[in-house]
């Protein structure tokens, strides 16, 4: 007879080789190796949870200590790789097979794993790939998860990060994998119930709290005035004429610079109330006095940020927040809501090419993408109309009748022409696609393909690439808010004269914008200090930012 | 041309301009009575570091500082200050010299003021036996104008600080104001983790940094006269405030010399067995004394006036 429930057998079988190690649901720490080695099989798919953020530093040490007779070749499946001990597991022998998204500080080690073939790479994904291929073929048969409490029961209290868990805990526990989490301390009863106990089989109580990364504090003294006047150009170029509510911004100090001139700037141009007032976006710092003044008026999050916790408490009209207070943060959720319910993704990157096709990655480098292919990508799939979405869908395709005609999501690019050490931001061709010859990819690795793209702003000016009509056009709109880089210099002269006054290209004095005026005092904070004290000294930020 | 937005006086550009941020150029203009600025050897004169081009490094036509009169309320001072962009504001054979020259002509005038706004991470390395040479003969140049009758004032708020030779020549003022990103030491954070280990110092932890070597530890132990909010304005004010509370300088010589070191030997005294600035807060009678860094500038310059450990005999 054929059975069907094999799987469940399988997980039941992994549970009770397990449970000899535990009381109740909890492991004490220094069982964890050899409760891995009872629980996981070789070639074993594992969600190993570490994101941009927080990371289940235990578990992965822990991972890393098995016995490789008893553990090996596994299938890491995770968003991020982000600590050494992440890509140690591959130089071990723990696990050969990788498919992740986002590896920021490994970026140049994961980079010279895969040139040297320690690690089979599966796929660079997106977040929210990732996530639905864990639903689909890449669903883990174990997770390691990190939260910050659970009671004994194994409720499990992931806090303001909540991040990740909830996604990878619903494809492991229901469909038969097993689920184990590191936690901060072990307590009668949980702050909220952020994952019940039923889909957690252990539970392990770490020596010292998860790390979790400042990932999204810009500190506002390290904003420059070329970055404040490009951000003086897309708020007067971009947000003010297609008049953009609910967006998402990037991380780097270019969209740091907006958010901080927001109640400088931006009141000044009367646009409080028109623009920028709903975001899928982690709780930046540099937003702080946007919300004091009353800009905003509902964000959502991927996660959350150190130093945020009792200001987002003290600010629920704006954040999400759970019966107890703090931050409910959801990526899978926030990533759908950048996806279908944002008109506009404004970020930085590293590479343009002569397309507007954009990369983090370069030959040295591979950082993943994380959730920004999805936030700067059009959704083919959105219906609802919004005056931002339609204007755009019009501008490129003004032919079509109306009622027929798709929106377009405003996809922006925002960088200096030349970024950090000066390199040149525009490049005739993407690094990404050399590594993509070298590694035999199928797939450059692009971050944001250039028929996503509608805008890009340099310091230069605005591109609006809806208007161009041609591949011509197109990149002669791209060269000439190149500036001096070797792309912008190869601009041809007429080209650009004649897209300025169709108004493809517009430049600061077409809009009204004096350079001078992009001075370090239009800021609303100069300082974190500044941030902390338009929070009402809510705002803790962490030791590394501070100069006081 | 579209006009500028801001088209203001110099009072409140002062007001508005943060002296951490702003380049010693700004500093100066806005420090100083406006356009009274005259300065000595200046760019256009071009005497760069003769050692910079041997290691292909750019030189800065003012080798990083900049020396000459102006005047303060209408009366006349010498005036210094370091350009912390360029080089981290740190001491080199051309850049050390000029300060040097400044202190000579300041001692053979007598009468008229120095202000030094410093902004430096020490020597340069590039050029280390010049550097070093350099602060000897700054520090040699400084007490010989002081024995002369000048003032000599520090100005502490920059985004180097005063390290090394720079917190040395610090130590050799009449008096010094400093503000809260101001940090004043001779080895840094950096130096001693890498010379201490991490446990004895963490150079990335900031607070530790700022609580050890910021400005206003440095006020609470005396080692500075006056705490400023971080405005060009507010620096200015500090130095007319001290102009004003150093008065007609005493006698500098020995006997104040001595004062100085028995001040320092009972500060070691009484401090020398603390872990942590904070523990020398309590021991001075600061109630929660683990708050004093996040006080704002009105109430810790209260706080200081009351407990501030300053003498005007010494130093």
């Amino acid at each position: 007879m054929t059975s069907w429930q094999n799987n469940r057998a399988v997980r039941d079988a992994r549970i009770a080789a397990g449970a000899g190690l535990a009381r109740g649901k909890v492991v004490e720490a220094h069982d964890v190796t050899r409760l891995l080695e009872a629980v996981i099989r070789p070639g074993d798919r594992v969600c190993l949870e570490g994101d941009n953020q927080k990371q289940a530093d235990l578990l992965s040490r822990a991972l890393l200590a098995v016995d490789l007779s008893k553990v090996n070749d596994l299938h890491m499946v995770q968003s991020g790789v982000v600590l050494p001990e992440h890509l140690d597991l591959f130089d071990r022998g723990v696990a050969k097979r990788l498919d992740y998204a986002y590896s920021g500080p490994q970026s140049a080690r994961i980079a010279r794993m895969l040139f040297g073939g320690k690690i089979e790479l599966g796929a660079v994904h997106t977040y929210l790939e990732l996530f639905a291929r864990y639903f689909i073929d890449l669903t883990p048969h174990v997770a390691l998860i990190a939260a910050v409490s659970a009671d004994r029961e194994g409720n499990l209290y992931t806090g303001p990060n909540t991040e990740d868990t909830p996604t990878v805990v619903e494809a492991t526990a229901f469909k038969d994998g097993v689920v184990i989490a590191q936690v901060n301390e072990i307590v009668e009863t949980v702050p909220r119930v952020d994952i019940p106990a039923d889909r957690v089989h252990f539970i392990v109580k770490a020596d010292k709290p998860f790390f979790v990364e400042p990932l999204f504090t810009r500190d506002p003294a390290a904003i420059t005035e070329g970055q404040i006047l490009t951000a003086m150009l897309a708020i007067k170029g971009v947000y003010a004429p297609y008049g953009v509510q609910r967006l998402n911004h990037g991380i780097g100090f270019s969209t740091a610079a907006i958010e901080l001139l927001l109640p400088t700037f931006g009141e000044r141009l009367g646009l409080k109330g028109r623009i920028a007032t709903h975001f899928a976006l982690n709780p930046h710092p540099a937003l702080i006095p946007a919300i004091e003044s009353g800009w905003v008026r509902q964000i959502h999050s991927f996660g959350s940020e150190v130093g945020m916790d009792d200001y987002i408490r003290a600010r629920s009209d704006v954040y999400f927040t759970g019966p107890d207070g703090s931050l409910r943060s959801n990526r899978a959720l926030c990533q759908t809501a950048g996806l279908y319910a944002c008109d506009m993704f404004i970020g930085s990157t590293l590479q343009i090419d002569l397309q507007g096709n954009s990369s983090t990655v370069t030959t040295s480098r591979i950082a993943g993408f994380g959730g920004a292919p999805n936030m700067g990508a059009d959704a083919r799939g959105r219906r609802h109309p919004s005056e931002s979405w339609l204007k755009a869908g019009a501008e490129a395709d003004p032919d079509s009748p109306a009622p027929l005609r798709r929106g377009r999501k405003l996809v922006v690019q925002i960088g200096e022409t030349f970024g950090d050490r000066n390199v040149p931001l525009f490049v005739e061709k993407l690094d990404a696609i050399e590594l993509a010859e070298k590694l035999n990819l199928e797939l450059a690795p692009v971050m944001i393909y250039g028929d996503d793209v509608t805008h890009i702003v340099t310091e230069e000016g605005v591109a609006n690439l809806l208007l161009c009509r041609t591949a011509q056009e197109r990149e002669q709109a791209i060269r000439g808010v190149a500036g001096y880089t070797d792309v912008g210099r190869r601009r041809d002269r007429n080209m650009v004269a004649h897209l300025r006054e169709r108004g493809v290209i517009r430049r600061a004095e077409d809009l009204g914008i004096n350079p001078l005026d992009a001075d370090r005092s239009l800021l609303a904070a100069r300082s974190i200090k500044d941030l902390v004290r338009w929070s009402g000294g809510l705002y803790a930020p962490p030791s590394k930012f501070r100069n006081w | 041309m579209i006009a500028p937005i801001k088209d203001i006086v110099q009072a409140e550009r002062a007001r508005n301009t943060s002296f951490n941020e702003a380049s010693a150029r700004t500093r100066l203009a806005l420090l100083l009575d406006g356009g009274s600025l005259v300065e000595f050897i200046g760019p256009e004169a071009r005497e760069v570091s003769p050692h910079l081009k041997t290691f292909d490094l750019p030189e800065q036509y003012d080798d990083g500082i900049i020396v000459g009169h102006g005047r303060l309320e209408g009366a006349p001072v010498f005036v210094a200050a370091q350009e912390g962009r360029f080089m981290g504001g740190a001491f080199g054979e051309v850049h050390g010299a000029k300060l040097t020259g400044l202190l000579h002509a300041a001692r053979r005038i007598g009468s008229i003021p120095v202000l030094i706004l410093f902004d430096t991470g020490g020597v340069r390395l590039q050029e280390a036996n010049a550097g070093e040479l350099a602060i000897a003969e700054i520090m040699r140049a400084m007490i010989e104008a002081r024995a002369a009758g000048v003032k000599v004032i520090g100005l502490i708020g920059g985004r180097s600080g005063c390290y090394g030779g720079g917190g040395l020549i610090a130590g050799c003022c009449s008096a010094l104001a400093v503000s809260e990103p101001g940090r004043i030491a001779v080895s840094g954070p950096e130096v001693i983790e890498t010379n201490r280990g991490v446990e004895e110092f963490d150079s990335r932890d900031r607070a530790l940094v700022w609580r050890t070597m910021g400005g206003k530890h440095r006020r609470l132990l005396g080692a500075a006269d006056v705490f400023a909010d971080d405005t060009v304005q507010d620096f200015r004010e500090a130095a007319l405030e001290l102009l004003e509370l150093l008065g007609p300088v005493g006698t500098f010589g020995l006997d104040r010399l001595k004062a100085e070191h028995e001040r320092l030997a009972e500060r070691l005294r009484r401090f020398g067995r603390c872990e942590d600035a904070v523990d020398i807060w309590t021991a001075e009678g600061v109630a929660h004394a683990a708050t004093v860094p996040e006080l704002p500038a009105d109430q810790f310059i209260a706080l200081a006036n009351r407990i501030g450990r300053t003498s005007r005999d010494a130093r």
